[in-house]
């Protein structure tokens, strides 16, 4: 199957001579030197793929260049060079026409601070892509009524932007890049000027709606948590390179560099890493070999931490076949929570009795 | 440095530009007065207090009953002050500036904000429109569009533009720019993006540049009535050319009434149209908030109003008296022709323009007469806007304006002469008898001479040759201002009995007023006395050689100039041609004598 969404070696570059520093880069110039020129090198030589139905997240800082290279991907900034394909069509082949019919059919944003159109309703707001679209207004009423109602807003039609908290805004954000029924999301920072217990609903929620939907979504954020939550697969950008792409369990266990590596200490890992990172897969059966309870490999750490606790011996972990396809024993837990990756050294006293001490 | 000739550069420019877009200014012209002119014939046609009613009635829809109220208060104000007629010329002539001046800098503010070449472009063009003195644009306008309505739109509207472009520019760029990227997200195309997203949240922001370009332009009407546009900037002019305070008030009454309807009605109007002022109106009156003062009728319900008020008003105006009053006789040389006579407002020029209206009325011709300031009126004449002035003072005074415009003048003769320039102290002065005698008075005086306009002649003379023969340069200063600034400052000085020292010549009413004494001049500084001249429109005589005769013999004795003068000083403002009525009944066979008819009397050889 061919990808839905494919960026080929995109740059963007702003400032004077842009192509001269675009071939300066691909010489290996780095940024520092352009900026001396007084031009702005905000992405530099991105390549990625999304499957249809991932979620595609890309992290970074402020100033990294991912909100640059987001809007790339649906033609609000043409690229300085290189090529986004979408459904195998070359977007940035396309007149400004055609690519304003992509972006009204098959691509919808969702934004940081929501953009909700502050003289429109509610409804309207929802029904604003499909009015661009030029369906009907009763049609298009009744799809953004639905939108609201899938989005949890459902009776809040009448009511305008400015009335709704910040968690309902979004939504209505949501709702309105649902209702067109675009393949393809892009959500800028869609939750980070939410505060922290909203914001976990919108994750949450956005999961949710995507077990149903099945879209294909590119998610930026800055929040590496929020990455590791939402992320099928997670670029890493800094300094407008992408610097490693992988699943989260990738980023977590084998950081490319010292800065994602520096990047990823503070996230909580036990609700990241799942067994099918933890599990030594040396062991598979046909079968269990007990009643116990046994895992799959998208149990994460801390339940599998719990079911260890329950069981006396190393918990099992099993595919939809219930085939043991690996072990996780204690031992890898503890390991993994103490950061430690050697082996066990032995002990001088092998029967393990504990000595007391009067 | 050398001598940068930008003012030769602009000259020719304009000289050009009337030479050959001759046809676009007349179009642009006949355009300007055909808005201005249906404008004016909707708002004069009904009862003045009809048309208050239904300006009432628009007040109270959009801001409530307490607008209405007073709407309709400060109307009938304006027409219980006889200024009703100038009071809506004034409102044409503001809507037809204000209407092209949106249609001109709403368009041009859209493009600013969407180009930063455009706007960086436009920016200086702005200021130099905004902050360019208005009588440095108004003569060009005179000369592109002739006297009257469309010179007066044309000023205006330039002056007003400016926050037009502005405000427009600044209310589409401060529209969130995160909003405009979300519906270009969606697919919207930049003209949808501009009409539903940017045009909406940028609407109050444009009605208040509305707002501006209409209080701007009414504050420019007050100077577009120099160039003849009548209404209550002629009648301010009038005022302050003639010192009659009173009237001056109450045509400025008119102009803040005016002015404070508009302002407020535009300003309910923004609220009116945006549909975030909407809202807010919706959501106070959800609150509530209905008191009967801010009760306003539904759209439909004013709209009702309006329409039944302004049928009621076409009715009475077809119904209403239209008759005209055709007087045929023997004596009627002109047969309705219209001739069109300028003057300046002073004493000699009034009473000479309105004798002549008298006599010229009586023999048939349709004579209007307007008010100007000196160069306007040579401009007037020299491009054939007016027939003829009476007021020329020739070779001296005027000298200037007759080096410009003497080759597109017929000079049909002196009337008066000879006239003299001097400068003047109250009698009480005993030692300052010559002006020699000022040599080393300078503290005295405040090392001041109070002059008049600074486009008059004799302010040239005296600045460049009278100070310089005397050798008063750099121990006075002569103070620009204009002539009824300068008698007031005569009138206050008199009274508290200061030294002053004025600008003033004869024949002049302020020799009888006051006890004044005319400084002598040995040197002669001042030249000859002049003659006062009428000038015409090159080929006037030829048009109306009967007319041409008279103007070519008339002339009047100082008794008669002086005789004629006091009986229109005594009959007051607004009654000039009443006191020639008088005059002339008083001094029969005038009327035969200057304006002969064939076989009444052998052409006379009036003595001077």
């Amino acid at each position: 199957m061919s990808s839905r969404l494919e960026a080929e070696h995109l740059y963007k570059v702003f400032g004077r001579r842009p192509d001269e520093a675009v071939e300066r880069l691909r010489q290996g110039a780095d940024r520092e030197e352009l900026r001396a020129d007084g031009t702005t090198a905000a992405v530099i030589d991105a390549s990625f793929t999304v499957e249809p139905g991932q979620i595609f997240v890309v992290m970074g800082l402020s100033g990294s260049g991912k909100s640059t290279l987001l809007r790339m991907l649906n033609g609000l900034l043409e690229p300085t060079a290189g090529h986004v394909r979408f459904d195998g069509q070359d977007l940035t082949a396309l007149s400004d026409r055609e690519l304003r019919e992509v972006r009204a059919q098959k691509i919808s944003m969702v934004f940081q601070h929501f953009a909700l159109f502050p003289h429109r309703s509610v409804l309207e707001n929802a029904a604003y892509g499909l009015a661009v679209q030029g369906v009907p207004r009763a049609e298009r009423e009744k799809r953004a009524a639905e939108a609201l109602q899938l989005c949890g807003l459902g009776g809040w039609e009448k009511s305008w932007p400015d009335e709704l908290s910040g968690g309902m805004q979004q939504r209505v954000g949501l709702a309105r890049a649902l209702a067109t029924d675009a393949d393809l999301l892009l959500m800028d920072e869609s939750f980070s000027a939410l505060d922290p217990l909203i914001r976990r609903d919108m994750q949450d929620q956005l999961l949710e709606l995507q077990r149903t939907l099945k879209k294909t979504i590119v998610f930026i954020t800055h929040d590496l948590n929020e990455a590791m939550r939402l992320g099928d697969r997670i670029a890493v950008m800094r300094d407008g390179r992408i610097v490693q792409t992988g699943s989260a369990e990738d980023i977590l266990l084998r950081p490319a560099n010292d800065y994602v590596a520096s990047f990823i200490q503070d996230v909580d890992r036990s609700r990241v890493l799942t067994a099918a990172a933890l599990m030594d897969t040396s062991v598979t059966a046909d079968a269990p070999l007990c009643a116990c309870e046994t895992a799959t490999s998208e149990t994460t750490f801390a339940e599998l931490c719990a079911i260890s606790a329950r069981l006396s011996h190393r918990v099992s972990v099993v595919d939809g076949a219930n085939k043991v396809i690996g072990v996780v024993p204690r031992q890898r837990l503890v390991a993994f929570l103490g950061d430690e990756t050697a082996d066990p050294s032995p002990c001088d006293n092998p029967e393990g009795k504990v000595i007391a001490h009067a | 440095m050398p001598r940068l000739p930008l003012g030769d550069w602009v000259d020719s420019g304009v000289d050009w530009l009337v030479a050959h877009m001759g046809w676009l200014f007349d179009a642009i012209k006949a355009v300007v007065e055909g808005m201005y002119d249906g404008v004016n014939a909707v708002l004069t046609a009904p009862e003045p207090l009809l048309l208050a009613g239904i300006l009432a009635v628009l007040a109270w829809w959009l801001r409530g009953l307490v607008a209405g109220v007073l709407g309709f208060a400060g109307f009938a104000l304006v027409d219980s002050l006889d200024l009703w007629d100038r009071a809506m010329s004034t409102l044409a002539l503001v809507l037809v500036a204000t209407v092209i001046a949106l249609v001109i800098s709403i368009p041009l503010g859209i493009w600013a904000a969407r180009s930063r070449t455009v706007s960086a472009a436009l920016r200086p063009v702005l200021d130099l429109l905004q902050t360019m003195p208005s009588m440095v644009l108004l003569i060009p306008a005179i000369l592109f569009f002739g006297l009257g309505t469309a010179a007066g739109v044309i000023a205006t509207l330039i002056f007003a533009l400016a926050p037009g472009v502005r405000m427009t520019e600044l209310g589409i760029r401060q529209v969130d720019a995160e909003l405009v990227e979300a519906a270009e997200a969606f697919g919207t195309t930049p003209r949808d993006t501009l009409l539903r997203v940017q045009l909406p949240l940028a609407l109050p922001t444009i009605m208040a540049g509305v707002n501006q370009v209409i209080m701007l332009s009414l504050s420019m009407v007050v100077i577009a009535g120099m160039v003849g546009t009548g209404g209550l900037g002629g009648a301010v002019n009038e005022a302050i050319g003639q010192l009659d305070i009173g009237f001056g008030f109450e045509a400025g009454v008119g102009i803040v009434v005016l002015a404070i309807y508009l302002d407020r009605i535009t300003g309910a109007l923004g609220a009116q149209i945006s549909p975030l002022g909407r809202r807010t109106a919706a959501k106070a009156r959800a609150a509530g908030n209905t008191k009967i003062w801010s009760y306003r009728p539904r759209p439909v319900v004013a709209v009702a109003g309006v329409a039944i008020l302004a049928l009621v008003a076409g009715g009475l105006g077809t119904f209403g008296p239209s008759a005209g009053t055709a007087e045929a006789s023997a004596t009627d040389v002109g047969k309705g022709k219209e001739i069109k006579i300028g003057y300046i407002p002073w004493d000699e020029g009034i009473a000479s323009t309105y004798l002549w209206k008298e006599l010229l009325e009586r023999r048939g011709f349709k004579v209007t007469t307007t008010q100007y300031a000196a160069g306007p009126l040579y401009t007037g004449v020299a491009t054939g806007q007016l027939d003829f002035q009476t007021d020329a003072w020739l070779p001296t005074t005027h000298a200037e304006y007759w080096q410009k415009f003497g080759k597109q003048l017929d000079d049909l003769g002196s009337w008066y002469g000879p006239t003299s320039l001097e400068l003047t102290v109250p009698s009480y002065m005993k030692d300052v008898n010559s002006l020699e005698d000022l040599k080393n008075k300078s503290s005295e005086f405040k090392g001041k001479i109070i002059g008049i306009e600074p486009s008059a002649g004799m302010m040239g003379l005296l600045k460049d040759k009278v100070l310089k023969e005397y050798g008063l340069q750099g121990t006075y200063d002569v103070v620009d201002g204009s002539t009824p600034a300068m008698l007031a400052e005569l009138k206050r000085a008199y009274a508290k009995k200061e030294p002053v020292v004025v600008t003033l010549w004869s024949p002049h009413w302020a020799y009888s007023d006051y006890d004044l004494k005319k400084l002598k001049d040995p040197k002669g500084a001042w030249g000859k006395g002049d003659g006062v001249h009428t000038l015409a429109r090159k080929g006037f005589a030829e048009d109306n050689p009967e007319v041409g005769e008279w103007l070519k013999d008339f002339s009047m004795t100082e008794e008669q100039l002086t005789g004629l003068e006091s009986q229109i000083t005594k009959a007051g403002k607004g009654k000039e041609q009443d006191a020639v009525r008088t005059w002339l009944k008083q001094n029969p066979g005038l009327l035969d004598k200057w304006a002969p008819v064939a076989g009444s009397e052998p052409k006379s050889q009036a003595a001077g």
